[in-house]
């Protein structure tokens, strides 16, 4: 949470997940070459500059497999929590990468001749018509395209500027990335590789990312009417929160704070984090991505703070408590639900 | 063809630069109450303005107008996303289903053989 924009948010969290992150990149390409190298020599097919391009490539690919089961993994167990926390960084450091990959790629396969490294890359092989020999690169640029618009858009500054729903759109587009990036892979270093290993990684790597996905997929059923039930008021945990789908792309949490019940939307302001997940912290409900905090009887950011999430409004039909499913303007007060028999 | 697919990116650069220099001197603080007084981050931008100005130009004419920044906020895509994963579901294996049934292995009749070194 920031007044004014700043270049990076630090906190020691991010400085210890970085240099972690840090040290795990750089330590795979130092084996990567250290090992590969001392094979590579101009008497075989594959050579130092090979080895430094499947080096960086292959870190890509597997920093970006790791990126997509980071979140289906949280969603499953809250240990792997922390890993969310500053998983833009990932992002940008996969992007860098994946960079370095392409730019070794292309001082190598289109630098020694006249036409334009850029335009070689092009033009090249236009054999789109056929599987075996099919122009994997252009896989490979539609993905680091996309990685590059993704880690230049990672700033808050997007999301307040393009809005949330905006920037998480634009970012799901991580998918169709990952989607060609494995298309890359398999269309390419797949086709000659002598290494079991790295096949078997690559699709162990994918398939994993499919299979987290599929097992950690949540309920998104559409509510019908205006009210719902949510639970029994004895299901309520203080400080956590239950969350119920409402129809359509909107979920509600409910959160009990002592002995009353607030109503929220799930959805936190700065990156749509699920605040259901998270719990009630000095009397704030708190995201559990990135610790943006909501008042719960209003949904309002504690001041100096702006950001305002919808909230709802509850009744008790005998222990039952129902949710008006009508979203208030985010930001608007509502009396917490005091519980019955005034339950600790 | 290819070199006037390389010219076009370099345009399209070249005018999201001269986007990003206006957006960053004249437009952020007037749009974004939390840019007033913060210059740090603001070279942070240029890659993102450069690769998307057209959409840049039109979120800051409709923050010009009014719109509000908080618009629908609380609506995340839940619904692309479930989608998107589904057909990632099908796409990833039906990709590395295919590759690796149509790979070629290598000429195993007639290996390569290392020729010795000129002397």
């Amino acid at each position: 949470m920031s007044v004014k924009f700043v270049p990076v948010q630090w906190t020691a969290n991010k400085w210890v997940y970085d240099a972690v992150l840090l040290a795990c990149v750089a330590g795979y390409i130092l084996v990567f070459i250290r090992v590969g190298t001392p094979l590579a020599d101009t008497t075989r097919p594959v050579d130092g500059a090979i080895v430094r391009m499947r080096a960086y490539g292959s870190c890509a690919f597997f920093m970006l497999t790791f990126i997509l089961c980071i979140g289906p993994l949280a969603r499953l167990d809250q240990r792997f929590l922390p890993l969310l926390y500053n998983r833009r960084h990932f992002g940008v450091l996969t992007a860098v990468v994946a960079a370095v990959h392409a730019f070794y790629v292309l001082g190598w396969y289109y630098a020694f001749s006249p036409t334009d490294a850029y335009e070689a890359l092009l033009t090249a092989n236009t054999s789109f018509d056929r599987l075996i020999g099919f122009p994997f690169e252009m896989l490979g640029l539609l993905a680091l395209s996309i990685l590059a618009i993704l880690a230049a858009t990672s700033h808050d500054f997007w999301l307040a500027f393009l809005t949330a729903p905006v920037w998480k759109r634009l970012h799901l587009l991580i998918y169709v990335a990952y989607a060609a990036a494995v298309a890359h892979v398999a269309l390419g270093a797949l086709q000659d590789t002598t290494n079991p290993a790295f096949g078997a990684l690559v699709v162990g790597g994918a398939l994993l990312v499919v299979g987290l996905h599929l097992v950690a997929r949540g309920g998104g059923q559409a509510a019908r009417g205006t009210e719902i039930f949510v639970a029994d008021v004895d299901a309520f945990v203080d400080g956590r929160a239950i969350v119920v789908p409402i129809g359509g792309d909107e979920r509600a949490a409910v959160f009990r704070n002592g002995a009353a019940l607030s109503a929220v939307s799930n959805a936190c302001a700065h990156q749509n984090g699920p605040l259901g997940e998270g719990r009630i912290i000095d009397g704030c409900i708190t995201c559990p991505w990135h610790g943006f905090q909501y008042r719960p009887e209003d949904g309002r950011s504690p001041a100096p703070f702006t950001e305002r999430i919808p909230t709802y409004n509850l009744r008790l039909d005998g222990a039952r408590v129902l949710l008006d499913t009508r979203a208030n303007p985010p930001g608007t007060a509502v009396a917490p639900l005091p519980l019955p028999d005034g339950r600790p | 063809m290819g070199a006037t697919l390389v010219d076009v990116a370099w345009l399209y650069g070249a005018v999201g630069l001269g986007v990003a220099a206006l957006f960053l001197v004249f437009g952020v603080g007037r749009v974004m109450e939390s840019a007033r007084g913060a210059f740090l981050f603001r070279p942070l931008l240029v890659p993102g303005i450069m690769l998307l100005w057209p959409v840049v130009l039109w979120r800051w004419a409709a923050l010009e107008r009014g719109a509000r920044v908080d618009l629908r906020a609380h609506r995340p895509p839940l619904r692309a996303q479930a989608v998107l994963a589904a057909v990632l579901a099908v796409v990833v294996p039906l990709v590395l289903g295919v590759a690796l049934i149509a790979r070629q292995d290598g000429p195993a009749e007639a290996p390569a053989i290392r020729l010795d070194t000129p002397s």
